[in-house]
């Protein structure tokens, strides 16, 4: 491990690789820290930069932009009191207090240097475990893969923040999407209505940048031209010792930094949740273990803490189960599946035996761009705040171009154009009922993993659907689902509100 | 019937006619016997039928749920239709003219006219400026993507260059 380590560092550490992180932690924070603007749509974007760069060049330009949106957010969640990204959220509870008490780069300063402890922690933990889990997973075959689809899909249901049905329906939608193109198995072309374009179905990234990108643009339409300008605040960097905070105060937020880096990562590796849903699990945690609960919401650190700790855990959380079994473990890393697909590299358990030197290159890109974000994050801080006041009306426009290239350079072929077109108006329709995105996105990437895995397992007995419950992974994944979905039914009948759903409405 | 749960009705009658038309297509599938490729999209038509009632009848009765929290926030402030439309007809415009046109003209045309459409009404619309960013972002992407990274984006009219 040690010398494939070594080899990955050798890898990062050359010049050309060095510099495509150092912008890419950049491009990512301001994605992260301008509203709107989100960590999937910063790796959406860049990933037709990545066409003719080599895979250690290409994915390590990608992990730089996802660590760095990731942890951009929190600038915007505490100069703005508006989160960036949906993993900081929490961030502006504690955030937004701090910044009215003038200890603004004390938040900013807490806020950077746990995002960059969680995003370490998780890192060593993919590291460890994940080679494991790979040895595990190398012997799993269609029937495990069928219940580890289905599982991860009944998970969706925890997506749905507003109304259940509407999660659950923009999840089945998601698969419905999915079936279109020729079927697995028995090769008969579904929904194509005769256009060759639709024989492979659509494509992964023109369903996200269209649900992600595009659809924010028009959103940005209906509102923008009366939305209020926020201002941001300004931080006076001047006097400032290291990060701004003491060392007592870091050694008082280690236990809550502790247990938000587990949650964090727990979280990140369920697929579909990622760090949205992570960073309020882990403030409501915080602000009841805390010693003087009623001080969260007022101005207390550890709420800053608590957040960004787990959301930039959920990092190596959410690689997990893409590397080693090739499912995404939130919207980010199914870009970034489509990522490693272009450059012909199928993540899944066998990728740590065929390109092990590969694996620990993106593990050596993570951690460099883990150092990156901390020192470019605090002390470049005032270039950032200056971009949060790029005007909307001139960016959005530019990032619609910037899909439409990106959408052409996938085959050459205006046909993934109108593709981006088609579900960017899907995804407005969501935003307008109240849709959430996410579970539609899981869908359409588990969906096929699901029948195809179905299907092979059946052949493989014979039809007999009974294999599934004598092969023990399969059917702990199963008993697994069928305990999860009972669960939410029972939940979903006590009239009980979440903890994490009453956060999201104050 | 209060306005949100007239929202909620027609999301429901959104779901379950996206829902019979996933089912009418799936009957065209071929099918044999036991499992075959139009078992998975008839059970997802099924499902979406479901959902599409549950919905229905949960605005019925009544029990629509808050809305979600994006559209608390277009409610709070003002939602202008014309500019949607305006957006989505420039955007149509661009997709459709970016084979025959090409991609530096219509870039060039359809970031200038954005720029305006989604002008704040409490800033000026800057002409000059608008047409110099448009022009320039336009070059740029073009001549980067062809010349850095390998990808020939349409020329269209410009394809003597």
């Amino acid at each position: 491990m040690l010398e494939l380590l070594q080899q990955g560092f050798g890898a990062v550490f050359s010049l050309n690789i060095l510099i495509l992180m150092f912008l890419g932690v950049a491009v990512g924070i301001v994605f992260g820290a301008v509203p709107g603007l989100s960590a999937t749509m910063a790796v959406a974007l860049c990933l037709p930069l990545t066409f003719t760069m080599g895979p250690q060049a290409g994915l390590s330009l990608l992990v730089a932009l996802f660590i760095g949106a990731t942890s951009g957010g929190l600038i915007s969640a505490i100069l703005l009191k508006i989160p960036g990204t949906p993993s900081s959220i929490a961030t502006v509870f504690d955030g937004g207090p701090l910044m009215e008490q003038g200890l603004g780069v004390k938040a900013l300063g807490v806020g950077i240097v746990f995002s960059f402890l969680g995003t370490i922690f998780s890192i060593i933990a993919l590291m460890f475990i994940a080679p494991q889990l790979a040895k595990v997973a190398l012997s799993f075959g269609p029937h495990e893969y069928f219940a580890i689809a289905v599982f991860s899909l009944t998970l969706i249901a925890t997506l749905s923040a507003g109304s259940m049905v509407k999660g659950l329906f923009a999840g089945t939608l998601g698969i419905a999407v999915s079936t279109v193109g020729i079927a697995p198995v028995e090769a008969v072309r579904r929904f194509t209505f005769g256009l060759s374009e639709l024989n492979g179905g659509f494509s992964m990234l023109t369903v996200m940048i269209g649900m992600f990108a595009v659809a924010e643009v028009i959103k940005l339409a209906e509102t923008g031209r009366h939305a209020a300008r926020s201002k941001a605040g300004s931080v006076s960097m001047k006097h400032i010792k290291g990060f701004g905070f003491s060392l007592r105060e870091f050694r008082q937020e280690l236990p809550n930094a502790s247990r938000s880096g587990l949650i964090g990562l727990a979280v990140g590796i369920l697929p579909g949740i990622g760090a949205g849903t992570s960073n309020l699990l882990s403030y409501i945690v915080a602000k009841k273990r805390a010693k003087q609960p009623e001080t969260y919401g007022k101005g207390n650190i550890g709420g800053v803490v608590a957040s960004e700790t787990a959301n930039n855990a959920g990092i190596g959380g959410a690689m997990m189960p893409l590397m080693t079994l090739g499912i995404p473990g939130d919207t980010t890393t199914a870009i970034l599946l489509g990522g490693f697909l272009i450059h012909g590299i199928q993540p899944g358990p066998l990728l740590f035996v065929s390109q092990g030197p590969l694996v620990y290159t993106i593990f050596a890109a993570l951690l460099v761009a883990s150092v990156m974000m901390l020192f470019m994050e605090f002390y470049g801080l005032r270039l950032f705040i200056k971009l949060l006041d790029v005007p909307k009306h001139i960016l959005l426009p530019i990032i619609l171009v910037l899909c439409v290239v990106g959408a052409f350079g996938l085959s050459s072929r205006l046909f993934d154009v109108w593709s981006i077109l088609l579900f960017g108006l899907l995804g407005y329709g969501f935003v307008k009922a109240g849709m959430p995105v996410a579970p539609f996105i899981i869908g359409f990437i588990l969906g096929p993993m699901a029948e195809t895995n179905l299907r092979r397992g059946l052949m493989l007995s014979d039809g007999n659907f009974a294999a599934f419950v004598s092969n023990p992974i399969a059917a702990t994944f199963l008993g697994l689902a069928l305990a999860f979905v009972l669960w939410q039914l029972y939940s979903a009948v006590r009239p009980r509100s979440g903890a994490i759903a009453q956060a999201l409405r104050t | 019937m209060t306005t949100a749960n007239k929202k909620e009705l027609t999301i429901g009658v959104a779901m379950l006619g996206a829902g019979i038309a996933y089912l009418a297509l799936a009957y065209r599938l071929p099918g044999h016997e036991g499992i075959d490729a139009a078992t998975l999209p008839f059970l997802l038509a099924a499902l979406l039928c479901l959902f599409g009632v549950l919905q229905l009848a949960s605005a019925f009765g009544g029990a629509a749920p808050p809305p979600a929290t994006e559209a608390d926030d277009a409610k709070a402030s003002v939602i202008e239709p014309a500019t949607v439309l305006k957006t989505l007809g420039l955007i149509l415009l661009y997709v459709v003219l970016l084979g025959p046109v090409g991609f530096p003209i219509m870039t060039t045309l359809y970031l200038y006219l954005q720029f305006i459409v989604l002008t704040p009404v409490d800033r000026k619309i800057r002409h000059l400026p608008y047409a110099g960013i448009a022009l320039v972002t336009s070059i740029v992407i073009y001549l980067l993507f062809r010349e850095a990274f390998d990808l020939l984006l349409p020329a269209g009219l410009l394809n003597f260059l």
